[in-house]
């Protein structure tokens, strides 16, 4: 704990105090009834009331790790989930931090690609599927035409398991490249300016000043655009919902969860309430994000404490 | 952290250098510009389609999803925004929005910052906590019961409380707040500040990038939230503006050119909010902060 | 500080233990008693001030469907004016949230009136390990209001109130109305223009299309894009080979069929030959909004979906001559007769109501025969009461199929624990090329039935 400089005695207290409203509501409201969900995964609950619970152990994760072969597309969605989490994290973080440069040079028309790039943001993901499910229109959508003219076919969302799921991807990264680009665009802020002219004038090039100047100053915003990237598109599967529904072979550990807890699998609308089931697949998913999450942190905590932050 | 120092003798190439880095400097712009060019055309045509689809009528769209609209046709936004009641829908999604942002973002700030600045034993913990909290597993039902529980069903003030938590925001800001200079806390000690007004009337200030990346991500979270809304307002008179986009929807198809048409009416405000912070999120640290 | 932080973590824990305690499951009951003391107290009130005439608000959930929608609002109206002391408070949420809003406003007692789907995929006794469904969940819940003996439940037809309202013994729900999913919208002109005979058998279908495709037209077209058009476009082809589909359900889980079947072989054939043949290219981009549209361009033959989709046909284009038959599937043509589909829209009463009377008014308002028949019409449902009549095209289209009207495998079918994404064969026609990654339908069978074995076989452990 650091040095605490505004006083002394009780006054020490007073951050924390502070600190409490924040901390309190997110442990009612967040935390505790997570908490909650993780004790329910141990039982039969089905989420309506006067049915009696009981407790069963771990049976609901038995069922949904290895029982018969429903585990089998359970562990398929695990490995996508990882694979859409290297593809959009990588690409949406690089093609940030590269428009965020490009947006910090004040070239002309900079306001207005700003705006444009955070637009689906602002939009949402029920629009961005909207916008996206029009655009991907094999037979001559715009999509279809552009990628014709390199003669590239393309039966896009509602085609082969993999290419609808590449698309996805696509869109994905489209959509929240806008925030990347804005927290980096906050970051670099902090860089004084001085510090590019000095470079200038010490004869770095452009890559130079990037790699010396920029990259370590904004370490911190990158760690944040690191672990935020990940951890969403661990989590991310509304898209997939929009675009291209509970197709065999595309889906997703989150959507997975979803549609076991909500009894959206199959087309009737008579499903199950399984409060218990859907929170230990839920609960299983959680396992995966805080593992590869909480290692994310520990590794770029480490980096920021390397370079004396 | 920074490693690079001026010397006096370096000053006076500037010219000849500034001559070789000019020519540079047009190249890599151009390579800037045609990027951006390239990634304007990836945005604003996905774009315009969901205008062009707001100005078709029905059957054009049936007809045509892809194509151009044959005709301007400006009722949809007038259907729009009289079939979904949107007034009175949008005065309730700003009071929510504002009231959530402001009450979120000032307690925000003093949790991130005593982190940032490890004042509180136990930050790493407590950070910890909330990066763990982006990948909570969703507590639907456990929310559901305390909500009902706490009287707060159907109700304003329980809605709004789900928003007085959201663990981006704390990321973003401390990760910001570390890169506000240590020096900056002495000098205001050493002038006899407290805690609170060091925070509020300097740290705020300071952090407003942060700040209004923070709010703009959190208000459009808020603003465009639909699952919420459905299972705990349900009184017309709490309806967000979201919940009235229900009425172009159909059981296995929509109204697509009248629900563009409301979602562009609907995008408005939270555009406007953008485009107003967005000078705050680039206005860089005043130089001199910390001098002295 | 570790002192502290262990004291946090207790505290923690303790209090979210409190929450499981006290959120939902056995406890329940405890809260289940209050508000039913309470609840008998305000039915009371009510009662009394339903005498007086004081105002009761009617609060009424039911999902998006904009014929529907524009219906009950007249209807509301009309409501109102005959009790002048109620107000109908009605909301409206997509299909797909129906069943969550449903649950979470009867435990918070904030709906009278609910929409409810018909009661569908109950467990069977040849079932083991199944859960209970979410209408028979709020049933044992005691969320639901007994409906038996009601007079207004007397203006149903039978099959619908057993089918689709009643669990163990009693009524708990009235439906109101049928929809076939399993029949095809044939392009007439465009068949005579080629001199094609309406096809009533698999062959003579089969031949249709290559005659159509030969002259520069389309077979068939469905909604490709949303995935689901295309098996529910197949329904009728399962149906054909299959016309006894609850028994299909329960050959599948004793073993008696198998997808592997050589019988079942036909089936994966004539799914891959009508996903791959028969349907036109460029289907899969084609949204199912969009596909009547699609057909009302006149130059495709057939558009296999549900009835669902004949009001938007007439809005597409009016005057479009267009014809309804089930889809051939069989070399049979007595197998190819039956129209088969689901009950779709119905209503129930929460339990826990403090405006009972109220809401068995609306109930019998609603069903009176001349209010029912004005919105079987508005709607496009088959109709549930005897004395109802279609006025619509779409009415003269099903009237010769309504005696033999079953309910389709859709609404039977539960997978067993643990059987694998394949194992629901129903779905079988979007897993062929170009809609997923199949193309050998032998393959596709055995992996089928090995899906659904996997899940059977871990029902004994």
């Amino acid at each position: 704990m650091n040095q605490y400089l505004f006083g002394r005695g009780r006054a020490r207290w007073l951050p924390f105090l502070l600190l409490i409203p924040g901390l309190l509501a997110y442990i009612i409201i967040a935390l505790g009834p997570s908490i909650a969900t993780s004790v329910f995964s141990l039982t039969d609950a089905t989420g309506v009331p006067n049915i009696p619970v009981n407790w069963i152990g771990l049976e609901n994760y038995n069922e949904f790790l290895f029982r018969g072969l429903a585990s089998r597309d359970n562990l398929d969605a695990l490995t996508r989930t990882l694979i859409f989490m290297i593809a959009v994290t990588t690409i949406q973080f690089t093609l940030g931090l590269v428009v965020a440069l490009l947006l910090n040079q004040g070239l002309k028309g900079t306001r207005f690609f700003r705006t444009l790039f955070f637009m689906p943001v602002i939009l949402g993901v029920a629009i961005q599927g909207l916008i996206w499910s029009l655009f991907l229109y094999p037979q001559g959508g715009p999509m279809a035409n552009f990628l014709g003219l390199f003669g590239v076919q393309s039966e896009f969302l509602g085609g082969q398991p993999n290419e609808a799921f590449f698309w996805v991807i696509f869109v994905q990264i489209w959509a929240n490249m806008g925030i990347t680009m804005v927290i980096f665009l906050a970051g670099l802020q902090t860089v004084p300016a001085e510090l590019y002219e000095v470079a200038q004038i010490d004869g770095a090039n452009g890559w130079q000043r990037f790699r010396n100047v920029t990259w370590p100053l904004i370490t911190p915003v990158v760690n944040t655009n690191l672990l935020l990237n990940i951890i969403g598109s661990l989590q991310a599967w509304q898209l997939f919902l929009v675009l291209t529904g509970y197709k065999a072979g595309t889906q997703v550990l989150g959507y997975l969860v979803f549609a076991e807890g909500f009894g959206q699998t199959t087309g009737s609308v008579s499903s199950s309430f399984r409060q218990g089931y859907a929170a230990a697949a839920s609960m299983v998913l959680f396992a995966l994000v805080l593992l590869i999450g909480l290692t994310a942190q520990y590794l770029l905590n480490r980096r920021e404490q390397r370079l004396g932050y | 952290m920074n490693t690079l120092t001026t010397s006096k003798d370096q000053i006076t190439p500037v010219q000849s250098a500034n001559k070789r880095d000019t020519r540079k400097i047009n190249w890599w712009r151009i390579v800037g510009y045609v990027t951006l060019l390239i990634f304007g055309i990836l945005y604003l045509g996905p774009l315009l389609m969901l205008v062009s689809t707001s100005l078709k009528t029905l059957p054009e769209f049936f007809k045509s999803a892809t194509g151009l609209p044959t005709s301007l046709n400006l009722n949809n936004f007038v259907d729009a925004w009289e079939q979904a009641n949107f007034a009175r829908l949008l005065i309730n999604s700003v009071i929510y929005t504002a009231v959530s942002t402001t009450l979120y973002i000032i307690t925000a700030i003093f949790v991130a910052f005593p982190i940032a600045r490890g004042l509180v034993r136990g930050h790493k913990l407590i950070f910890t906590l909330f990066v763990i909290a982006l990948f909570l597993p969703p507590a639907l039902i456990p929310q559901f019961q305390l909500i009902l529980r706490l009287g707060l069903y159907n109700n304003p003030v329980g809605y709004i409380l789900f928003f007085l938590i959201n663990p981006i925001g704390i990321i973003i800001l401390v990760g910001y707040l570390r890169t506000l200079p240590k020096e900056l806390d002495e000098s205001a000690a050493m002038d006899g500040c407290s805690y609170f007004r060091f925070v509020w009337q300097i740290v705020i200030p300071l952090a407003r990038p942060a700040i209004a990346t923070v709010v703009v991500l959190h208000a459009i979270g808020i603003w465009n939230e639909l699952i919420l809304p459905t299972i705990y307002l349900t009184s017309k008179e709490y309806y967000p503006v979201t919940r009235g986009l229900i009425v172009f929807q159909g059981v296995y198809g929509s109204n697509w050119p009248t629900l563009a048409a409301a979602v562009l009416i609907l995008t408005l405000p939270m555009l406007i909010l953008f485009l107003f912070l967005q000078r705050y999120i680039i206005s860089g640290l005043t130089a001199g902060a910390v001098k002295g | 500080m570790s002192k502290r932080i262990w004291i946090f973590m207790g505290l923690l824990v303790v209090a979210s233990l409190l929450f499981v305690a006290c959120g939902g499951g056995a406890p329940a009951e405890e809260a289940a008693e209050e508000p039913a003391a309470e609840v008998e107290e305000a039915v009371e009130e009510v009662e009394e001030a339903a005498e007086e005439g004081e105002p009761v608000t009617l609060r009424v959930l039911i999902h998006q469907n904009p014929p529907m929608v524009e219906f009950m609002e007249a209807f509301n109206d009309e409501f109102e004016a005959a009790y002048p002391n109620v107000t109908v408070d009605m909301s409206i949420v997509e299909a797909g949230d129906l069943a969550t809003v449903s649950q979470t406003r009867l435990t918070a007692n904030d709906v009278d009136v609910i929409d409810i789907f018909g009661f569908a995929n109950g467990a069977q006794p040849y079932m083991t390990d199944v859960d209970a469904p979410n209408w028979q969940q709020f049933i044992e819940a005691g969320l639901l209001m007994d409906l038996t003996g009601q007079p207004f439940v007397d203006n149903y037809d039978e099959a619908t109130i057993t089918d689709a309202g009643s669990y163990d013994g009693k009524v708990y729900s009235i439906n109101l109305g049928r929809v076939s999913y399993s029949g095809m919208f044939v392009n007439e002109d465009l068949l005579a223009a080629n001199n094609v005979a309406v096809p009533t058998t698999w062959d003579e279908l089969v031949a249709a299309c290559e005659t159509l495709t030969a002259a520069g037209a389309n077979c068939m077209t469905a909604g490709g894009g949303d995935s689901w058009p295309i098996f529910v476009g197949a329904y009728g082809l399962l149906g054909a080979l299959y016309p006894d589909q609850e028994a299909l359900v329960e050959g599948l889980w004793t073993g008696d069929i198998k997808w592997n079947d050589e019988q079942t072989l036909e089936l994966w054939e004539k799914y891959q030959y009508y996903a791959q043949e028969m349907l036109e290219p460029g289907v899969t981009g084609l949204s199912h909004d969009a596909t009547p549209a699609r057909f009302a361009a006149g130059d495709v033959g057939f558009m296999p979906t549900g009835v669902w989709q004949a009001p938007a046909l007439e809005e597409a284009e009016p005057g479009f001559e267009w014809s309804y038959i089930p889809f051939p599937g069989s070399d049979n043509p007595e197998d190819n007769q039956y129209l088969f589909g689901k009950y779709d829209q119905g209503w129930a009463i929460a339990a826990n109501t403090p405006s009972e009377e109220a809401a068995l008014n609306y109930l019998a308002m609603f069903s009176e025969p001349d209010n029912y028949e004005a919105f079987a019409n508005a709607v496009g449902f088959i109709p549930t009461q005897p004395t109802a009549t279609l006025a619509t095209q779409l009415g003269e289209e099903v009237a010769p199929y309504l005696e033999s009207f079953r309910v389709g495998y859709e609404q039977f079918w539960i997978a067993p624990k643990g059987a694998g994404q394949w194992a629901n064969g129903g779905e079988g026609a979007s897993w062929f090329q170009p809609f997923n990654e199949w193309d050998d339908a032998a393959a596709l069978a055995e992996q089928a039935q090995a899906d659904l074995q996997a899940g059977l076989d871990s029902l004994s452990e």
